[in-house]
């Protein structure tokens, strides 16, 4: 029976003259239509006055057909019944058993397959006259879908006798089927975080299952706030449960409840056992959850960041500009080396705390960034190239007199007094921007996810452990007077110590390729070139001052133009990659077609990402054990902004890459690889994902 | 100065990242749709004109509630009458149930009597993705200045009776009213209701 306007309308009319004309109608307690099968029973052969008759509508579909739960999801349209019932009798909701997870293309459906049983409760009033049978009638309307949909109701009706209180009623059907499909009172306490862009619910409770879970995923009671087809992930801290919600059209208003159910499936020896827990999550605040890989404390993180600092001294973007600082101490500051060490201290320590401030307020304001993120701007490279060649330059001798914008480095590196060694501090902080150290990775991934106190002590230590070298030098000279006496031999090291200095403006033009492809990189190139010039001609002996500013700001200036021009040259279309581009839409449709998926998150700029890749992920044992096991290869490409990626790491409490994830087959979350891979550790990995 | 450039561009940066979900407010993402007569309309060539697109399949009931009550045709014409475009655009992939030539695309239009500006195939499903397009009719307002105002449902009861038009809630042309009074959506987003787009 399809749908029809005027029979619908007419309904209660007909009702009405078929019960008033006789009591018993000539209706029927089933009907069925190409795709389903319908039919209202009653818990009891009889009703009994003063008590509750449980109804059910049980529905039953031919293959691939399905119909909805209350929330449908993405689409589609939850069953409705309309009751007519005896004066004074009531009925009350429908009580949904659980329902199952119903992809539709890139979309997803909550309802029902096969069979399934809707009760309702109707209470029978207790001054129903016992004797005379009654009818029950329920207009039934529901939409069966496979991918197309077809709405369609029915009438259906049966006949009750009535017997007076406290008779014994007779079970003419087992609803124990259909109760057991009830979703049953979630074993704890629930609440809810608010992230940029997902909701991260958190149950503190065990006995969600006796097997290991297979799959577990929430669905809203009604349509809004939860994101029916976005990827949800979940884990287990411990005994806290931990799924991250993205969130759909209408998010929950602040302060409100999250509604909805938990379903959790556990793979048996041959079936899958699934159970649904109703969740009505208390808001929880916005902060974040800490990260669970590994336990980072506050103290570790403070360590870390003190022995990455120590080692960005060590970088080559940085090694340079401390070197120059420490020649400067040994010719110039004699008894006041203790004071410069200090007070450079002082300068590290000052940008630091001015970059994490920014970042936290950048950070209050809803922007989710990451360490590195300032090199996924085109312009900021450029600016970093342009500032280690003129450093280079400057070492190699090219110019030596340090004026206007170009020189500043150089003047303040040199500058005798403590303003200049102050300045060094801050070049110090500015030049190191581009490097990460080992161990940092880690201390900035915790000290981004936590309160602003941490963040700035986290910082704090990243600056104590920058500047530490030349503190410690400037308190003991004595360790200064193991290196030789000044002479024609700190010429020659400055010399020297320009190449590491070009070596980082190479790869920072590598990086810059990447970003804004052939033509781009062209311009840059002409800037670097006018760049060099105009330093070369700043540093020459010519007699007109004036006009040798002039020329010399000219091109500098016009170099600072192309910067621009480059860092608005779109990006290359994508390198050749053998790849596939990473989404959360993918990973879920590899997961359902049961295939397990490894994901990179990279950038251009990401030595540790490189490495890893070139040592651990595209070797030939690792190539073959992804091809054998069937193992997805999907990579995040993070070198020029995307949010996405930024929200995906900060899910794994990263604030940058690289990040490595293998994701088992048909559902569940991720294992967090470690950020140095070796081929053994990705081979070991690959290896477990079948024997879970 | 260094330093300082590095930080305006880094405020720069934030301010350029927005979210990458569809948000009542913020620009509505641009596209470039082929209509049923090869002609391409890009969203941001409508710039100063209120935009409407309709997510539509033919052989949806919840589609066919609308037209065969011609109460989609009716707002389809005051729409434009105000001076907006109405674009149609069907997502369904070839072989899908909705998915239409540009030849059985104008004869739908010219026997149901619609009247919207064009109608857009978008059989790869590119610009029904880019907007999270989930049900027929999933209906959108893009404002003159190019911001997403209203996405979701044509109107408050989701089924597929046609005798409930006239009860429900109307969504669409009062969003558009106030679009055009310069006046906030009252409500921007509600559930969008039909059959799945058949990506």
């Amino acid at each position: 029976m399809t749908h029809s306007e005027n029979l619908l309308s007419k309904l209660p009319a007909l009702l009405l003259l078929l019960f008033t004309m006789s009591g018993v109608a000539p209706a029927s307690d089933s009907a069925r239509t190409e795709q389903v099968r319908i039919s209202l029973l009653p818990e009891h052969a009889v009703a009994v006055p003063g008590t509750t008759l449980w109804m059910g509508l049980h529905f039953e579909l031919i293959p691939h057909w399905h119909v909805y739960w209350r929330n449908p999801g993405d689409s589609g349209e939850a069953p409705r019944v309309d009751w007519q019932l005896p004066d004074e009798w009531q009925a009350g909701d429908i009580q949904w058993p659980t329902p199952q997870r119903i992809p539709v293309g890139p979309l997803v459906n909550y309802g029902y397959e096969g069979s399934v049983t809707l009760l309702v409760p109707v209470t029978v009033p207790a001054g129903q006259r016992a004797g005379k049978p009654v009818g029950i009638a329920a207009d039934v309307s529901w939409l069966v879908c496979r991918e197309e949909c077809i709405p369609q109701d029915a009438r259906l009706e049966i006949t009750l006798p009535v017997m007076s209180a406290g008779a014994d009623p007779v079970t003419t059907n087992s609803f124990d089927t259909a109760r057991a499909q009830w979703p049953v009172a979630a074993p704890g306490d629930a609440g809810y975080l608010r992230e940029p862009d997902a909701l991260t619910l958190r149950v503190d409770a065990t006995g969600w299952a006796d097997a290991p879970i297979s799959s577990l995923w929430f669905a809203a009671n009604d349509w809004g706030p939860i994101a029916p087809s976005r990827l949800q992930a979940w884990r287990f801290d411990g005994d806290v449960l931990l799924a991250t919600l993205p969130v759909g059209e209408a998010p929950l208003a602040s302060g409100a409840m999250l509604d909805g159910l938990l379903v959790v499936s556990e793979a048996e020896s041959d079936a899958t056992l699934t159970r649904g827990f109703k969740i009505s999550a208390t808001p929880l605040g916005s902060a974040p959850i800490p990260a669970n890989e590994p336990r980072v404390t506050l103290a570790l993180a403070f360590g870390l960041a003190l022995l990455g600092g120590l080692l960005l001294n060590l970088m080559p973007c940085v090694l340079p500009v401390l070197s120059i600082k420490v020649l400067a101490l040994v010719q110039h500051a004699g008894d006041r080396s203790a004071q410069h060490g200090l007070v450079f201290g002082a300068g590290v320590l000052a940008s630091m705390l001015a970059l994490a401030g920014l970042l936290i307020a950048l950070r209050a304001g809803g922007a989710s960034l990451g360490w590195g993120f300032q090199l996924q701007e085109p312009w900021v490279v450029i600016a970093l190239l342009y500032l280690m060649l003129a450093l280079g330059l400057n070492l190699s001798g090219v110019f030596s007199i340090g004026a206007g914008l170009a020189g500043v480095g150089q003047t303040l590196t040199e500058q005798k007094g403590l303003r200049g060694t102050f300045a060094t501090g801050v070049l110090a902080v500015v030049v190191a921007t581009p490097c990460t150290a080992p161990f940092m990775g880690t201390a900035l991934g915790f000290a981004l996810a936590r309160p602003p106190l941490e963040t700035l002590l986290v910082f704090t230590a990243l600056g104590v452990g920058l500047a530490l070298p030349v503190i410690l030098l400037g308190i003991w000279p004595r360790w200064i007077g193991l290196l030789p006496a000044p002479g024609p031999w700190m010429e020659r090291l400055r010399n020297a110590l320009a190449f590491p200095l070009y070596a980082t403006a190479a790869w920072l033009l590598w990086v810059l390729s990447q970003q804004v492809g052939p033509s781009g990189l062209g311009i840059a190139l002409a800037g670097s070139v006018l760049l060099a010039f105009g330093l070369w001609w700043l540093g020459q002996p010519l007699r007109h001052r004036a006009m040798r500013h002039v020329l010399a700001g000219t091109l500098i200036v016009a170099s600072l133009a192309l910067m621009v021009a480059a860092g608005h040259n779109t990006p290359n279309p994508s390198v050749a990659n053998a790849a596939e581009t990473w989404s959360r839409e993918r990973v879920a449709a590899l997961q359902q077609d049961n295939r397990a998926v490894l994901v990179n998150f990279t950038a251009a700029w990401c030595i540790t990402c490189k490495v890893n890749e070139q040592v651990a992920l595209t070797t030939g044992a690792v190539r073959q054990a992804l091809d054998e096991r069937g193992v997805a290869y999907l990579k995040g490409d993070w070198t020029l902004r995307d949010p996405a990626i930024t929200q995906e790491l900060q899910r794994y409490g990263r604030s940058g890459v690289p990040l490595y994830l293998l994701y088992p087959r048909g559902q569940g979350s991720p294992e967090v690889l470690p950020q140095l891979l070796t081929e053994g550790l990705v081979l070991d990995a690959l290896s477990r994902i079948d024997k879970i | 100065m260094l330093i300082k450039s590095a930080l305006t561009t880094l405020l720069f940066i934030v301010a350029t990242t927005a979210g990458a979900a569809l948000r009542i407010g913020e620009p509505a993402p641009e596209f470039t749709g082929i209509d049923t007569r090869g002609n391409s309309h890009t969203l941001s060539d409508f710039r100063g004109t209120p935009v409407i697109l309709e997510w539509t399949n033919h052989d949806c009931p919840y589609v066919r509630k609308h037209y065969n009550s011609g109460n989609m045709q009716q707002q389809q014409r005051t729409a434009t009458e105000k001076g907006a475009v109405w674009l149609s655009i069907i997502s369904s992939a070839p072989g899908k149930q909705g998915h239409v030539t540009p030849t059985q695309a104008d004869a739908l239009t010219l026997q149901r009597k619609a009247a919207p500006s064009a109608v857009i195939l978008d059989e790869n499903g590119d610009i029904g993705r880019l907007y999270g397009a989930k049900t027929t009719p999933h209906m959108y307002i893009i404002d003159a200045e190019g911001k997403l105002a209203y996405m979701g449902g044509i109107d408050s009861i989701a089924s597929s009776n046609p005798a409930d038009i006239s009860k429900a809630t109307q969504y669409v042309l009062p969003a558009l009213t106030q679009v055009m009074d310069g006046k906030p959506v009252a409500s921007g987003v509600t559930r969008p209701y039909g059959c799945s787009v058949k990506y």
